[in-house]
Parts: C-alpha cells; structure tokens; sequence
C-alpha cells in the first residue's frame, strides 16, 4: 500500500504513534513480521479511527444514516476525503491542517462535529484523526482490515489493549481498545510498598503515600489540628453528634500520646457509631419506609433493614459477611432470621404494580433496577449503561448486564416470617396498635357538615361528588390503615428463589408461597436488543461481569483461550449466593477498593476515587492509586474489618490536620479541590447531624435506638400538604404525641418517598429514589427560611433556653454556657459583650409582646376533583394524635427573660460556627 | 465536580450570580478552576445556545390526561361506532386496558375557531377566540399508561423519576433574571399530583434548582415568615447579632468561603420576606384584569388565580411557571366530568394568553398545555356497568403551545380514525422536550450535566426538533 506522503517518525506531536512505532522494535507479530510504520497507520485506522468514525459519525454519515447527512459519506475512503454538499474535499491525504475533518471535530473553523456536547472527540481521538491523516490516511481492504482487527497494539501500556470479555454485540466493540490508565480499577489489587523515605512518625501507611504526592507537588502540610478541634471533629466524624464538655475536658487532660487512639476507641465502641455509619450506608442503597409511586404505600418492615446495618456496623460486623447477607441471606444455611432481614436490601428502590401497570414492565423495571444497584454499590459500577448497548466507555458488553440480570431471574418478592430479635426495639408496638384499632372504629372520612360553616372552603357542594367522593376515599383509607396494621407481625421485606408470581402493591402482605409453588421453571432472561422488552434476543445464562469474572490478574486478551470464569449456578436455588461470594472474594478488584474508597471519603469529604458509584473511565481517577490499594488490602486481611480502616484513617497524620494552612493561598492555587489534602477540608453538617446536634444541645435529644420510624414535628404545612394517590389523597403526616418519641435521632425517622421533611431536603439529605455516592452542601436561601424561621429552631431554642435557666442563676453564665454547648469551647468576650448587649435589647421587646398561643389542628379539610364528576368534593380528615398531644416548651409557657435567652440560642443555632465541622 | 463549583451553581436563587449553564458549560464540563474568560453577553437576543424569543416559559399542566379525542381531535367515526364491542389483545396492556371493551362517541360538539379553522370542542368557549394564536399538535406519543411514570415522563423525561424537571434544566442553561426569586416556579392544586414533588425535582442539578412550590393556601414558601408574634424589627435584631458572631468567626477562618455565602444568604432571605408576599398579591390587580382571568366566578376561580400570578411570576423575571389543574382522569362519566374540567381552565387559560398578548409579553412567553397522555377511543366494562368514559391512552394525545416563536394558527399532526394512536407528524416526548428547550434558545444536546458516569441531557439520549410546531 503506498501512501501520498511517506511515514515519519515526528508527525505532528504524535507522540502516540511514535512511541507505538518504537515499543515495537524488536517485536514480532502473529505472522512473524515486524509490523511496519505502514501497518502500524492501517493498524491505528483499523482499531481506533474507523470505529470512532462508526460510534461518532455513523448516525448521519454512515450505517445507520437514513439519509446520509449533507451528503456526506463515511463509509469509504474515497467518499471520505471527498467531502458532501459543501464541495470542499474533507480530508487532504498526509495534510491534516489543510483537512477541513480535523478542524470539525476539534470544533474549529465553525463546523462543529460531532453535534452533540455529550459526543465531543476527546483530544486523544483527535490525535488518532490527526496522525492517521497525516500518515496519508490508509484505508486497508476489507479482508486485511478483518485481520489487523484480531492484533492487538505492539505495546501494552501506551495506546490501548484489548480485553477479555463475554464479548460485544459488534466485533469493533469486542475488539476495541482500552487506554490502560481506564483498566485501573479492574486489575488485581498492586501490593505497593511503603518508600521509606516519606515513612512518617506514626508509621501510618496513609501518612507515607500522602506525603509522597505532597512532597512531589512541593506543598507543605498544615500543622496537627489543636485537640478541641480534633475531638468535635473525631466526633461528628463517627457518631454524628458532638462531643460532651466533659468528653472535651478528659480529652484534654489525657496528656499521653495515646490519646488521639483511645478517643478512636471510645467513639468506635459508642451505639451512636453504628447510627452515624449506617446512615451513610442508607444513602447508597436509597432506604426509604415506602414504596414510591402511584400509591407510596408503606412499606411496614423496612425499618427492620435499617436496624440490621445499625447493628452490622456496630458489631463490625465482616464486610464481606455483610455483603453476602444482603444480596443473598435468604440462600445462606441456618434459619437466621437476621439474614432474611438483611435482603431488604434487595427490596430497597422504588416500585409498584397497580391494575394500571403492565406487568412485564414493571418486572423488568425491577430487574434492572436491582442489577444496576447491585454494581453501583458494591461494584461502583453504573451497570445501567449496558443496558440498551455495550457499555459506551468501559469494558462490560450488554451480554454481561443481562447475565447479571438472569442472577435475579428466580427472585421473587414476599414478606416472610422472621422472628423479632431480642434487640430488635419493639416498645412502640402496643401504643401504635391502639391508635389504629381506635381509628379503624371511627368514621375516618366525615362531610363538611361536621365542622362550622365558617370554615367551609366553599359554600356549597355537589351531593353526588360527595358519596362518590367519600367512597373511595374510605375504601382508600382502610387499605391503609390495613398495611399499617400488619407492620407488627413479624414479618421481613424479603425475597425467595421460584418461579415467577404475581405480585400486585395493593395486596398489603404477600407471604412465601408453599415449597410445591416455589418449584418450577425460572423465568427465562432474555438480552434485550435496545433495551427493550418488546424485541427480546438470545437468551441468557445467569453470570458475573466476564472482564472480571476469573478473578484474573491478566486483563488483556493475550490468546483465545476462553476465560475461566466464576460459576453462577443456573438451578432456581443458589445464583445470588454465588455472585454473592464473587463480590465479597478478596480476588474481586472492585468491592474492597469501592469500600474503603467510600470510607475515606466520609473521613476526608474527597474520595481517593473521586465518585465512589463509578470506577469505570468517565469516573475520577484516582488521587493516591497506590493508597487505595495499600487500604484494600488492608481491609481485606483485616478480616474486612470496618472499624480498622477506620482506625488506619484517623490514626493518621493526615486526618489530623488543622483546616487552616499557613499558606493558605499557595496552596489553593496549585491544589483548589485540597485533593492533595495538605489540611482538613472543612464541612456543613449534613441535615440529619443539623437536626441531632440541635436536640442534643437543647437537651432534648433521646437516645432510644432502633424500632418503628420515629414521626418528629416537622413543617406543619407541609405535613398537612395533600398527594395524590390513586382515588385519595394520602393520609396527613402527623407527629408522635409524646417528645421522647418526636426527639429520636433523624436516621430512625420516617422517609416517606413522596413526603419528605422539607428541612432533611433543603440540606442536601438526598433523593430516597437514587443512589447518592456523595452528599452535596449548598447554600441556598430556603436554608434560611428552615433555619431561622423554622418552628423546629424555635422550639429547640427556647428548650436550651429553658435548660439554661434552671442550670445557671445569672445570664451571663447562662450565655456563656449557650456558647460553650454550642460551639463545645469557651465563650470570648468579642462574643459575651455583643450577645448580652442583645440579650437587654430584646428582653424589653420581650416584655412588651406576650406571645400568643396557637394551638395544633384536630383535623384538617380536604378537597379533590371527584373524576366522575368533574366537581370538587371535600372531607374532613381528623387528626388524632393532637387531640391528645404534649406540645414542645412554647413561648407562652415561659417568661420574657427565657424568651430573650431563646432569641440568643436561635442565633447561635443559626450560625456559622455551630454549622461547620472543622 | 468539586465541591467549589458545586456551590457556585447553588448561588443562583440568589446570590448574585444569574449566568446560566450556556455560559458555565465549560466550567462544569471541563472542571476548570477559574471562571470562563468572557462571561456570556446578556443581550436582549441571545441569552442561551441560539436566538429565541421565548424568554420564559408557562406550562399547564393537566394531571389526569385530558381526552384529545374531546378537546381538539374530533373522530366521527366512533359516532358509527358507539357502544360496539370488541377484544383488546395485547400482550403489553394493563389490566385496565384489556378484556371486554366498547367503543365511546365523544359527547361534545366541534367547531372550526378562527381564521385557521383550529378543531376545538364546543367547550373551549373563550379560548376559541385565540384559535389563531395556538399551535395544537397531535402527534405526539407517551410511553407510560400510568399516572406517576407518566408524569415523571413528561416533566423529567425519564420515566421511572429522579431526573431534573424541564424547569430545571431550562433555568440551569439560561439562569434568573431575578436573585430574589426563585427561577422556577410550581403551583401545585392543593394537592400534590400523582408522583409528588419530584415532577419538580432538581434531580442531579444543582438544589438551586428545584421548582419552589407555591402554595395555594397559607405560606406560599414554606417558612417564609417566622413563628406568629416575630416583628421584622426583632427579627432584624437577631440578624444582626448573627452577624456579629459569624463575622468574629470568619476572621478565624479567613479562606473558608463558604462562610461569607452563607452570611449573604441570610441577608437574601429577608429581603425575600418583604417582597414575595407583594409579589402575590393580586389585590393590586384591577377589577378589569381580573375578570380576564375569571377571578371573579366558579369554576375558574381557582386555576384564574393561579394564571394571573403566573403572569406576575414571569413579568418579574421568574424563567418557568408550571401551573397544574388535575381531574383530567375520565375513565368514566367523561362529559360531565370533561366538560367540568374544560369550563375550569377555558376562560383563565384564553385571559392569560389575551393579557400577556396586551402587555407585550406573549412574544417572549412559551405557553405549553398538555397532560401526561390521551385517552382511548374505547372503554372498558367495569362493575358489570358500562359508563362513557375513556382509559388512559399513551399513543394518542392532544396539546398546543402559544407564544414566542411557535408555529401559531395550525393544527399538527394527526392520530388515526379512531384516535388511538398517533399516525401524522409522531414523535416520542423526547422530540417534544427537545422542540420546546429549542423554542426557549437552548440545544438539547449542548444542555448537558455530568451525572452517574455520563453527560445526561433532558432528552436522556437526544431526539429531533419538530420543525412543523415551530414558526
């Protein structure tokens, strides 16, 4: 093949082809000829421009053009370097400036191409585009183009290798080429060793690779954080809470250098370690006490989930143990009711089934919900992508989705009998049961003519809409009155391997069929050409991601052999435990580094893998690589012990550092995002540590653990917010009667899926519907509105308050104390003279304005288009629980001075330093 | 992202900055640590990816889904085959839609409004005098047959929910006018439609982002004003001393930014107090104004309220109105219930469009109407009764813009005789949304978040513009 222009080895910067073209000196190829710069060019076009031009072009310009655009054709050489409609070549041979393609796909010049900003070339293809065109542009025949795509590239390492997997819908994609700093997460963990000369003082692993990076970028490190900082820090950081005055001062007098250590050791044996690090667990699985949708029925028995990964952090419970719990308890030996608990896991995401569903939709909704989620946690894989095609960046063929998919084929839903536990906290079970036997006996849904006249919304109504109206609100109600009644059999939201079965939401139980029904064929899984349910292809075997299914080192494809892979069983019984122990194997590359990975990010704010949901090629790479697996595999031989990687991580030099820098400004300008970590970066209280840390300090707080989600005062108007469900609207939220039970830390309170509390939204608690991988902190103004006009702050203000008067005599130590519990040191004067000077300011204001009282609502006044009739009708749905409701410490409860402390206690709930973590 | 930029967006719903995502795209996109070079020109022509007249955008959404075989897609043909029976086999249909089913003839009447000669039902009594300013369309094509998908569908492009609404994304490439208000405004029935707040969700975009929904009764932002018995002098005293403190804090941590956003946010929020309520108050509307909108009569009280202030909302720089009127779901009685539904709407939605028209402001304003799908030429037996209604259909289905630079005066598209399924001009909600963000100036392929390992768009994989709806 002869070419316009004669290879060289400097083309234009094109580093890429010059290195190929050197590494492979020397080697041989499969023929026994050293490939050529003239094969290596018909090499690059083979395995990285012509299926970039197929993926990038080919919607408008090639195969699946109908027509082609502007009639432009790529689909061979000489209609390539032709040009369309333009009338300008597109390509000069050997000439890539003069080539008007190149200067598109760079989006220069005004053609911008690809269109899409989702498509852009990266500047790596670019530069294949450039070199291939600068090597004159060859375009091998079709029989030599078949057999340039078997070869690999000369060199690993540099441009791209093939691997090894269950194979592509295309040959291009099966064949195509992975950069290798992309396989990163794949490969078996390295075995990094510790360079002694960055071997800190503490000997600490974390220390020495940090270090390392931070002496190459030539950045000094913030000097240790002083102990008061340390333990608020070391606090909140474990157990969501802050430190008591007398947990601060035994911390500062504890003078040895063991301290640090056993504050560590403390807060890792607290109940309130579990309650902080389960939380964080639930946001990656979308906890949620309902199930979404149409109808958000309750899901009665989540809170038993909730429980089981309380206790599992707390018990330290073996991650891989966890792991295998979770994806498969019910397929583990023994009748451990812990472990049926443990598979609510599987049930966690968002779904129903109504007579208004397909039910080949909504199965399939939750296969690929669960094969998603499943590598999103524990593979930090976004499987989803794989779904309609073979996965657009990583190596995972839509066959290994469906194979994933055909693992979850046998599952079929039921709420199974599972003993209460002894530590399960089943004290609100009888008060509950009372209140619904008690609201089953009334009539729930009364007409307008019940309440005054005056409160009437309208002044008259429509008879008809009304009896049709209240019908099928009634009926609504007592099916959820139903659901709520059966929450206390002890039943688990679980799972068993069968045959399929129908399964509607409405049905508020649906119990494990008998061993004859549970028998029978599995439902085939098919690959979905497309994704879509209508056009099924072959059908597929249940297996794990082929890439990684050996467990192999070697990546690459290095000959045909096939790839010895983990065994899926394909009995009905036993695929979820097999790919359960495929994940927790100390040979899986991905689930200790996504873990620890996620554990150093809840430490640290910034993960070493910057999204711990995705570890494929469009997530961050990471920071320190050789740290991430120097912790894997020390949470593997740890016996994946949670609670020594925590150990390992704050032990450290670096997780003691102050969050102020010296050179504050140096090192901002040559690391912004602190990814080096040179100081602590600090942080916002997530919502659920906001709302703690205020009942803890207003005394309030009670720490009763586990058992029925708690219902916490919130935003009244929201909790009265009417939703649609189908023929109702659903039942008004209303608060637990009694402060202990309102009081309960935020992890045991409801989440409802279509009623949240709106202060847990406006900061950043995130969606119950998605996996959240990291919790955002923004500054919004709705925050204010929570904040500082909330009834919640209010409320918890004037509780301090309270507090403070009958704890101290005068009101500057009232003050000073305020300060103290709020921000766990000492009063300042620039602090004492301003608040006190307030606090006489606006006693007088006090003084002069009693408070009025206002009382709860006993019921409220609903309305709803009656769609047989296109008229509105109205009920009244009452609210019980405030009929017999002890309310918060209210303004009208106390004197003008308590009330001017409350004003000051307000503030400094809403102030910076309460909110921030340093 | 870094949690730096995270919150520069977040600033947007008011701390000053108002650039949208068009001038952002680069920072997000590529992670650049300094702003862009040269911010976008905010020029009257051009604020997104193209020039658009639309500037702002008022959606109506009709929970439910409103019946076009009833509203502006009349079939003669069922008028021949009313009350006939058949068998729907299909092995994807509900169980609602299967079984035993007969044909339905629309109760209404048609007429051939305006100089366009637009099909509208005899119900659209002042709105058949805007005839001429509508675009219908009737080609468009659902997926879901269920309420909540649906919705999700419509309002989020992705079905299954937890995608970032319309009115998010648009405010995320074209920013606010206005930092003292939300960009993104909701005003809900009293209830929530099926599928909750996330029809409104900022999904993965900025929480800045998400529809503020106003209330339709007491606060209209949740804690807008503090507790009862809390002057704003008071009020101001605590402000003040918050202050104080946060200023003494700050200069012990002098490079934590966050601190100083924060402080300005407090600032924000109570100047918000005072002008919010003015916003909505619809006193100072004239007598006149309000009887447009039919403020002054049942049943068009309520949605005429909602309409007025969407105006007011959009006059003062709010980018996205979306008002709901839910009760479209007809599966029975479907005339007096249609017609019901219809008499609601007509005269706020035709004084909406003929004000806006009065004040310059219909050129600059997308007006959008449309439920999450249509309904069945058929219906099914239920409760042994056969009652004239229509289930939920999602291949046929009616709507029409109004306003900035929509193809007004034309009916597009068409569905079959029976009205089952869409056959002229069909497109998937994904051209729809794509079409409309087209109509605002933005590029639905260029309006791109990095989310979950991929740029995510509204039309989640692209679509194609629907030349015919645009002028």
């Amino acid at each position: 093949m002869h070419f316009s222009k004669p290879m060289r080895l400097s083309w234009y910067g094109g580093l890429l082809l010059a290195q190929l073209f050197m590494a492979s000196v020397g080697s041989v190829d499969a023929a026994g000829v050293k490939p050529s710069g003239d094969d290596l060019a018909e090499l690059l076009f083979v395995k990285k421009v012509q299926p970039l031009f197929v993926e990038k072009c080919g919607g408008c310009h090639g195969e699946r053009a109908k027509p082609i655009k502007g009639s432009y054709d790529m689909r061979s050489r000489a209609t390539l370097l032709a040009g369309g409609e333009s009338e300008e070549v597109a390509v000069v041979a050997g000439q890539p400036d003069q080539s008007p393609l190149l200067a598109a796909v760079q989006w220069i010049n005004g053609m911008e191409m690809p269109p899409k900003e989702n498509d852009r070339l990266t500047h790596v293809q670019i530069q294949w585009i450039r070199q291939w065109i600068a090597a004159g542009a060859p375009w091998p025949t079709a029989d030599r183009r078949k057999q340039l795509s078997q070869q690999s590239w000369p060199e690993t390492g540099t441009a791209g290798q093939i691997v090894k997997t269950s194979g592509g819908q295309s040959e291009q994609w099966t064949h195509r080429l992975y950069l290798d700093e992309h396989l990163w997460a794949y490969r078996s963990l390295g075995k990094p060793t510790i360079p002694t000369e960055f071997a800190a003082a503490t000997g600490n692993g974390v220390d020495v690779f940090v270090n390392r990076k931070l002496s190459a970028a030539k950045l000094d490190s913030a000097p240790r954080a002083d102990k008061r900082t340390l333990i608020r820090r070391a606090t909140f950081d474990l157990t969501g809470l802050p430190p008591t005055a007398e947990e601060i001062q035994n911390f500062l007098a504890d003078e040895s250098p063991t301290a640090f250590a056993k504050l560590i050791d403390r807060l890792l044996e607290s109940d309130r370690y579990g309650e902080q690090w389960g939380r964080h667990w639930l946001d990656v699985v979308r906890y949620a006490d309902s199930a979404g949708f149409s109808n958000d029925y309750a899901r009665p028995n989540a809170w038993r989930y909730r429980d089981y990964v309380i206790r599992a952090f707390n018990a330290d419970k073996p991650y891989d143990q966890f792991i295998r719990e979770q994806v498969a308890g019910d397929e583990l030996a023994g009748d451990n009711p812990e472990h049926l608990i443990a598979t609510g896991f599987l049930r966690m995401g968002p779904w129903e089934h109504t007579g208004m569903s397909v039910a080949a939709v909504t199965r399939q909704q939750y296969l690929d919900d669960i094969t998603n989620i499943v590598g999103v946690t524990y593979l930090g894989q976004e499987l989803r992508c794989a779904k309609c095609h073979d996965h657009k960046f990583d190596p995972i063929p839509t066959l290994d989705y469906y194979r994933m998919q055909a693992v979850f084929s046998p599952l079929q839903f039921a709420d199974r009998d599972a003993a209460y536990l002894a530590v399960e906290n089943t004290s609100a079970f009888a008060t509950e049961k009372a209140r619904l036997e008690r609201l089953r006996k009334v009539d729930g849904v009364r007409g307008l003519d019940t309440v005054p006249h005056d409160q009437w919304p309208v002044d008259t109504f429509d008879a008809d809409s009304e009896t049709k109206g209240h019908d099928k609100v009634n009926k609504k109600r007592e099916e959820c009155l139903d659901r709520e009644r059966k929450r206390y059999q002890p039943l688990a939201l679980s799972v068993y391997s069968g045959p399929s079965r129908k399964f509607t939401s409405k049905q508020s139980i649906v119990k494990m069929p008998n061993r004859k029904q549970r028998k029978g064929k599995v439902a085939p899984i098919h690959l979905l050409l497309g994704g879509s349910i209508e056009t099924p292809g072959v059908e597929v075997a249940p297996g794990v991601l082929s890439l990684i299914a050996g467990l192999q080192t070697e990546l690459v494809s290095t000959s045909n052999e096939p790839v010895n892979t983990v065994e899926i069983t394909k009995q009905t019984q036993g695929r979820r435990l097999d790919l359960a122990n495929w994940l927790a194997s100390p040979k899986n590359p991905l689930t200790a580094r996504v873990m620890v990975n996620r554990i150093w990010q809840y430490h640290f704010g910034c993960a070493i893998a910057g999204n711990p949901n995705n570890f494929g090629q469009t997530g961050q790479k990471p920071s320190h690589p050789e740290l991430l697996d120097f912790l894997a595999r020390a949470f593997i031989s740890s016996g994946w012990s949670i609670k020594k990687m925590h150990r390992v991580m704050m032990l450290s030099e670096v997780y003691q550092r102050s969050s102020r820098h010296p050179q504050a400004e140096q090192v901002s300008a040559v690391d912004p995002d602190n990814r080096l970590l040179t100081h602590f970066s600090p942080r916002r209280m997530t919502a659920e540590e906001l709302r703690d840390t205020m009942l803890f300090v207003s005394q309030e707080l009670n720490l009763e653990m586990g058992g029925l989600p708690a219902r916490p005062m919130i935003n009244l108007e929201a909790a009265m917010q009417p939703r649609h469900i189908m023929g109702s609207v659903g039942p008004a939220y209303q608060a637990m009667p009694t402060p202990a039970q309102r009081n309960r830390r935020t992890v045991y309170t409801q989440r409802t899926r279509t009623m949240r509390d709106p202060m847990m939204e406006v900061f950043n608690q995130p969606d119950l519907d998605l996996s959240c991988e990291r919790r955002d902190s923004s500054t919004i103004s709705p925050q204010v509105f929570t904040l500082f006009n909330g009834q919640n702050t209010h409320d918890r203000a004037l509780a301090m308050a309270d507090w403070l008067r009958q704890k101290y005599a005068d009101v500057e130590s009232r003050i000073d104390s305020a300060i103290e519990l709020a921000y766990g040191r000492p009063a300042t004067i620039a602090e004492r003279v301003p608040c006190l000077s307030h606090y006489l300011k606006i006693v007088e204001h006090h003084r002069g304005h009693p408070p009025e009282r206002t009382d709860l609502p006993e019921y409220v006044i609903r309305e709803m288009v009656e769609e047989m009739t296109g008229l509105h009708f109205y009920w009244v749905e009452d609210l019980d629980v405030y009929r017999d409701y002890v309310p918060d410490l209210k303004p009208w409860d106390v004197s003008a001075e308590t009330r001017a402390l409350a004003d000051i206690c307000l503030v400094l709930l809403n102030s910076n330093e309460f909110i921030y973590v340093y | 992202m870094s949690i730096e930029h995270a919150t520069r967006r977040s600033f947007l719903y008011g701390l000053g900055a108002s650039l949208g995502a068009v001038a952002f795209s680069d920072l997000l996109a590529k992670e650049q640590v300094s702003p862009p070079a040269s911010p976008i020109e905010s020029s009257t022509t051009q604020i997104g990816h193209h020039v658009s007249k639309a500037k702002a955008c008022i959606f109506l959404y009709m929970a439910g889904g409103p019946s076009h075989i009833d509203t502006f897609d009349p079939k003669p043909k069922l008028d021949q085959l009313h009350m006939q029976k058949f068998v729907r086999k299909d092995k994807f249909a509900s169980a609602m839609a299967s079984g035993q089913r007969y044909f339905v003839k629309s109760p209404f009447k048609f007429q051939r409004a305006g100089q366009s000669g637009i099909e509208m039902c005899e119900h659209w009594k002042h709105l058949a005098d805007m005839a001429d300013d509508l675009c219908v369309y009737r080609g468009c094509v659902a997926e879901s047959i269920n309420h909540p998908t649906a919705n999700y569908h419509m309002n989020t492009g992705n079905r299954f929910g937890g995608d970032p609404a319309f009115g998010a994304w648009v405010n995320y490439g074209l920013g606010s006018e206005n930092d003292n208000l939300p960009g993104f405004v909701v005003m809900p029935e009293v209830a929530h439609p099926q599928g909750g707040a996330a029809n409104w969700s900022n999904g993965f975009l900025p929480p800045s982002l998400q529809g503020t929904a106003l209330r339709a009764k007491g606060s209209p932002i949740l804690n807008l004003n503090p507790p009862r018995g809390v002057t704003p002098k008071h009020q101001r005293h605590n402000l003040d001393l918050l202050s104080d403190l946060n200023r003494h804090h700050a200069e012990q941590h002098p490079n934590h930014d966050q601190l100083a956003a924060r402080m300005q946010s407090y600032e924000l929020a109570f100047r918000m107090q005072t002008e919010v309520p003015d916003l909505l108050d619809l006193a100072q509307e004239d007598a006149r104004t309000q009887r447009l909108y039919g403020l002054d009569e049942e049943p068009t009280a309520k949605f005429g309220r909602n309409c007025l202030l969407a105006r007011r909302l959009v006059e003062k720089g709010v980018r996205f109105v979306q008002l709901y009127a839910a009760g479209w779901d007809s599966h029975d009685y479907i005339e007096r219930a249609h017609a019901q539904r219809l008499r609601s709407v007509d005269k706020p939605i035709a004084g909406l469009i003929t004000d806006l028209k009065q004040r310059g402001l219909l050129e600059s304003t997308l007006i959008v109407w449309t439920g999450e799908f249509g309904r069945s030429p058929d219906n099914g037996q239920r409760g042994g009764g056969q009652r004239m209604g229509r289930d939920h259909n999602a291949k046929g289905m009616a709507m029409f813009l109004a306003g900035g630079g929509v193809n007004a005066g034309h009916a597009i598209g068409a569905t079959d005789e029976l009205g089952e399924k869409a056959v002229e001009v069909v497109h998937p909600i994904k051209d729809l949304h794509v079409t409309l963000l087209h109509l605002m100036g933005l590029d639905d392929n260029k309006l791109t978040y990095f989310h979950g390992g991929r740029f995510k768009q509204l039309s989640q994989i692209g679509g194609v513009l629907i030349p015919e709806l645009i002028a």
